[in-house]
C-alpha cells in the first residue's frame, strides 16, 4: 500500500478545517475518515501489480564503459495499472534511467527499456521490478515486485586493444621478412626462390641449384604454430589496486593483447586464471574464438585474498603444453612470494619452456621515491627506495634463472608483454 | 511468463502470516489491562500502606489492622473527599494538592485527620492557627511534654523533622520546649493532627522507642482508616499561583492531533521506497602501495633512520651505477673517486655521504636525502 503526495495535502488541509471550523474531535475524527475513506476506495480501484504479465529481451554481454540495453515487456491482463515502473538493478549495473512512468490500460502490452552503463566486470543480475498502481483518484495505490531473471555480462573492457595495429604492423614486418635469410632456431624452412644480386650467398641451397640449373635459395621464416600459455594469478598479489583499477584487471588487459597478437601471428593461445584453486581456463580455442572465450572466462574472475599456489599453476601448466612453449605468468613481484612460493617450483618449468613473468608496476612507488619535501616523506621515500630495490634483486633472481621480466606501469604493461613476445619471435626462442 | 515472477505476499497470505503475531499481542496487551486494573488497589513509594522498603509503612498497617483498624490505602483524592464521618484520614507527606482540594477534603466531615508533615495550604485549611515554625528539629529521643493522653501513654519517642507553633488551646508534644513537632487541634468538632516527623512511622523507624505506640494511639482512634497518599494532581484553574485564563487556548490540542495526523500520512508519503534496496557484494580496495606506505610509518616510529639512510643510499649508488657505468661489484673508493671526477665534489665528502655513518637525527636524515637527491639530478643533467 502507498500514499501520495494527494493525501498528505488533503490531511494538511484536514488540520485547516480543524483549526478553522471544528476544533473538536469530532473534526478531528471527520478528517482522519474523510482521508482513510478516499484512500481505501482508492487503493481498492487500483489495478493490481501482481496480475502484470513481465519477460526481458536484450543484451546479455556488454564490454565494460559500454552500454547495455534491457527491454521489459510487461502485458496487463487486468484493470488499468497507472503510475511507476522501477527496474532494480545492483548499483554497479548502473541503471541510467529513473524509474518508468506506466499507464497500461486493459490487455495492453508495453515495452520499458533499460540501459545499464556498467561500472565493474562480472555478471550484473536483475534484481526486482517493482510497480507502484496509483487508483484513479490518485490518493492512494498498490505495490507489487516481480522478480524477471536477468544477466548483463561486464565484460574485460580491452583498452589496450588501441596497440594492436602497430604490434600487428611490426608482426608482418618481421613474418613479411621472408628474406630472413639466416636460419636460427625457432626458424622454418618457408620457400626456395631465385638468387637476387645482394642476397646472402650463405643462403644459397646449392642441391636445388643444381636440380634447377640456376642459383636458388633458400629462405626461412618465423615459426608458427607454437604454443602460448598466458597464466593469471588471481590471488591477492592481483588485488592491490593501481592506479583505477587492481592489477588483476591490467594484467587481462595485458592477457588480451598478447592472445590477439599471438594469434595473428598463427600461435595458438590458452588461459588460466588460477589461485589456490582454478579461476578460468580455456583451452586452445579456434583462432576466431580466442577474444571471446577469453573474455567470457575473465568476466567473473576476481582477485581473492588468498595466497597464489604456483605448485597449482606449474602442474596445470606443465598439464596442458606438450611442446615447448611460451608461458606468460602474469603476477606481482613481490619479494617473498617469489622467492619462498614461486622460484621453488618453476625448475620443471624452465626446463621444458621458455618463461616470461610480467608485472604491474605502482607509479605511486616513483612518485613517493621522488617526494622528499618534509620527514614524513623522507622514510615514503626511503620506504620506496626499499621496495624498488628489493623488485631490483628479484628481478635479477628471476633473470638469472632464466625468466624474462616485464615490469611496467598499468598504462605500459599490456604493449610492453606485446613487444617481449615480438621480441621473443624475432629472436626466435619461442 | 506467467505471474508467477510476482514475489512478496498475496493479501489472504498476509493475513495467514499476521494473525498469529496479532493473536500474541492481543492477549498480551488484554493480559496487561487486566494487571493494571488489578493492581489499583495497591500503593506504592514512600509512607504507603503496601510498600516493605525502609521508607515504607507496611508495618504500620499491619500493626493497626491487628488492633482491629481497617486499613485502606488509596491514591485517589476521590476516596478521600467522600463522607468521612466516624472515620480517620491519614494523609500521608507526598505530592501535592491544591487549595481547593484541601477545601474538599475539610468538607468531607472526617471525624479525625491526621497530616503527616503537611503543606502550608493544608495547615490553613484544616487546622487553621497552627504555623510551620520554619526551624527542623532534629532527630533525638524525646519526651512527650504535654498531657495529650495518647502521647503520654507512648512515652519517650524518637521524632524530629518539621516544627510547628500551635495556639494556646491545642496539645503541642515533643518538641523543644517552644516548637513541638506533634500538635493537635480540635477544628468544628473535628480532631485534626499535625505531625511534623514523617520518618518516625517507617518501617525504618516505628520500632525505636515509643513510636509504634504513639502511631497506634494516633490512627487507632476510629475503626476504619483511610490511608491516603496524595498525588500530583489538580482538578481546574483555582490555584493562587494559576488563576486567570489559560495560557494554552483548548482548541490547540484538536489542531494538535490533526497536524500529527497529517505528519503522518505526509510520513507514509514520503516514506514508501519503490521497492526494496538492492543488495551487492562489493570487492575489497588495497591500494597497491599499501604495504610500502606502511613501512613507511613503521620506519618512522621506531626512528629507523639506519634503515632508512641505507635504502636512499643504495637506491642513490644504483642510480650513480647507472648513470657513470660503474660495475655493480666496485669498491667504495672506486665508486667515489669516479663521481668526484665527474662532478668536481670533494671525495672525502662524497664518502661520507655514499658510504658514511647513519644520521644521528631527524635533521641529518633530512640533510642525507636532500644531498643524495642533489647528487643523483647532477648526475641525471650534468
Amino acid at each position: 500500500m502507498v500514499v501520495t503526495g494527494r493525501a498528505a495535502l488533503l490531511a494538511a488541509l484536514g488540520v485547516v478545517f480543524v483549526a478553522m471550523l471544528t476544533p473538536s474531535w469530532g473534526g478531528v475524527g471527520l478528517v482522519v475518515a474523510a482521508v482513510l475513506l478516499v484512500c481505501v476506495v482508492d487503493l481498492l480501484l487500483a489495478g493490481s501489480p501482481r496480475r502484470l504479465q513481465l519477460s526481458r529481451e536484450g543484451d546479455t554481454a556488454v564490454r565494460l564503459g559500454e552500454r547495455a540495453v534491457v527491454t521489459m515487456l510487461v502485458a496487463n491482463p487486468s484493470r488499468r495499472v497507472k503510475g511507476l515502473l522501477r527496474d532494480a538493478w545492483p548499483p554497479s549495473a548502473g541503471v541510467q534511467d529513473p524509474p518508468h512512468k506506466i499507464d497500461l490500460p486493459n490487455g495492453d502490452r508495453r515495452r520499458f527499456v533499460t540501459h545499464l552503463i556498467p561500472t565493474r566486470r562480472g555478471d550484473r543480475h536483475a534484481y526486482r521490478v517493482t510497480i507502484r498502481s496509483i487508483g484513479p483518484l490518485g490518493f492512494a495505490g498498490r505495490q507489487g515486485s516481480h522478480r524477471v531473471p536477468w544477466t548483463v555480462r561486464a565484460l574485460p573492457p580491452f583498452n589496450s586493444r588501441k596497440h594492436l595495429p602497430s604490434r600487428l604492423a611490426r608482426l608482418r614486418e618481421l613474418d613479411g621478412r621472408t628474406a630472413l635469410l639466416v636460419r636460427g632456431q625457432g626458424t622454418e624452412f618457408d620457400s626456395l626462390r631465385d638468387y637476387v644480386p645482394g642476397d646472402d650467398v650463405r643462403s644459397i641451397d646449392w642441391r636445388a641449384t643444381a636440380r634447377r640449373g640456376n642459383v636458388v635459395l633458400r629462405t626461412w621464416r618465423p615459426e608458427r604454430d607454437r604454443q602460448v600459455a598466458i597464466v593469471i594469478d588471481s590471488g591477492r598479489m592481483s588485488a592491490g589496486r593501481v592506479g583505477d583499477a587492481p592489477r588483476l584487471d591490467h594484467a587481462m588487459d595485458a592477457a588480451l593483447l598478447l592472445a590477439a597478437l599471438a594469434t595473428r601471428a598463427g600461435d595458438r593461445v590458452s588461459l588460466l586464471a588460477c589461485d589456490s584453486e582454478v579461476r578460468a581456463d580455456v583451452r586452445r580455442p579456434a583462432p576466431e574464438d580466442v577474444l571471446p572465450s577469453f573474455v567470457n572466462a575473465l568476466a567473473n574472475v576476481d582477485a581473492e585474498l588468498v595466497q597464489t599456489d604456483f605448485r597449482v599453476v606449474v602442474s596445470q601448466v606443465l598439464e596442458r603444453l606438450g611442446q615447448r612453449s611460451l608461458v606468460v605468468l602474469l603476477t606481482g613481484l613481490d619479494p617473498a612470494v617469489i622467492e619462498e612460493s614461486l622460484l621453488p617450483v618453476i625448475g620443471p618449468l624452465l626446463r621444458r619452456h621458455v618463461v616470461v613473468l610480467a608485472s604491474v608496476a605502482d607509479p605511486r612507488l616513483a612518485e613517493m621515491e621522488l617526494e622528499r619535501s618534509d620527514l614524513i616523506e623522507v622514510y615514503g621515500a626511503a620506504s620506496a627506495a626499499r621496495t624498488r630495490l628489493d623488485r631490483e634483486r628479484v628481478t635479477a633472481v628471476l633473470t638469472r634463472a632464466g625468466v624474462t621480466v616485464v615490469d611496467e606501469a598499468p598504462d605500459q604493461i599490456a604493449p610492453a608483454l606485446a613487444d617481449t613476445y615480438l621480441a621473443l619471435k624475432k629472436a626466435g626462442r619461442l | 511468463m506467467s505471474t508467477t515472477t510476482a514475489v512478496g505476499r498475496t493479501g489472504a497470505e498476509s493475513w495467514r502470516a499476521l494473525r498469529t503475531p496479532l493473536l500474541v499481542t492481543g492477549l498480551v496487551v488484554l493480559g496487561a489491562i487486566v494487571i493494571l486494573i488489578a493492581g489499583t488497589a495497591r500503593t506504592s513509594g514512600p509512607f504507603s500502606p503496601d510498600s516493605a522498603k525502609p521508607t515504607g509503612a507496611m508495618a504500620l498497617a499491619r500493626l493497626l489492622e491487628d488492633h482491629g483498624v481497617d486499613v485502606t490505602g488509596t491514591d485517589f483524592l476521590g476516596d478521600a473527599t467522600e463522607s468521612g464521618a466516624g472515620k480517620t484520614l491519614l494523609v500521608a507527606p507526598t505530592g501535592s494538592l491544591s487549595r481547593s482540594d484541601w477545601q474538599r477534603i475539610s468538607e468531607a466531615q472526617w471525624s479525625h485527620v491526621v497530616l503527616i508533615r503537611p503543606s502550608l495550604r493544608a495547615l490553613e485549611t484544616l487546622a487553621p492557627g497552627v504555623l510551620d515554625a520554619t526551624e527542623t528539629l532534629p532527630e533525638d529521643s524525646r519526651d512527650p511534654g504535654c498531657e495529650l493522653p495518647a502521647a503520654v501513654k507512648a512515652g519517650t519517642a524518637t521524632v524530629g523533622g518539621t516544627s510547628y507553633s500551635a495556639p494556646d488551646a491545642a496539645h503541642a508534644c515533643y518538641g523543644d520546649g517552644i516548637n513541638n513537632t506533634l500538635v493537635r487541634t480540635e477544628v468544628d468538632g473535628r480532631i485534626v493532627d499535625v505531625v511534623g516527623t514523617s520518618r518516625s512511622f517507617t518501617n525504618a523507624e516505628l520500632a525505636l522507642d515509643g513510636n509504634a505506640a504513639l502511631a497506634l494511639n494516633l490512627l487507632g482512634t476510629h475503626s476504619e482508616l483511610v490511608w491516603y497518599l496524595p498525588q500530583y494532581e489538580s482538578s481546574g484553574y483555582d490555584d493562587d499561583e494559576n488563576d486567570g485564563p489559560p495560557l494554552v487556548p483548548p482548541e490547540v490540542r484538536y489542531i494538535a492531533w490533526a497536524l500529527a495526523f497529517a505528519a503522518f500520512v505526509v510520513a507514509l508519503w514520503r516514506g514508501r521506497r519503490l521497492g526494496p534496496v538492492v543488495p551487492e557484494p562489493l570487492p575489497v580496495i588495497v591500494h597497491a602501495a599499501e604495504t610500502t606506505e606502511g613501512r613507511a610509518r613503521l620506519y618512522r616510529r621506531s626512528r629507523a633512520r639506519d634503515r632508512a639512510a641505507a635504502a636512499l643510499r643504495e637506491s642513490a649508488l644504483g642510480k650513480l651505477h647507472k648513470a657513470h657505468g660503474i660495475p655493480r661489484r666496485a669498491e667504495p673508493a672506486a665508486v667515489v673517486s669516479t663521481v668526484a671526477a665527474r662532478t668536481g665534489r670533494d671525495p672525502a665528502m662524497l664518502y661520507e655521504l655514499l658510504y658514511g655513518q647513519p644520521p644521528v637525527d631527524d635533521a641529518a636524515l633530512m640533510f642525507l636525502s636532500h644531498e643524495l637527491d642533489v647528487l643523483t639530478l647532477e648526475v641525471r643533467h650534468p
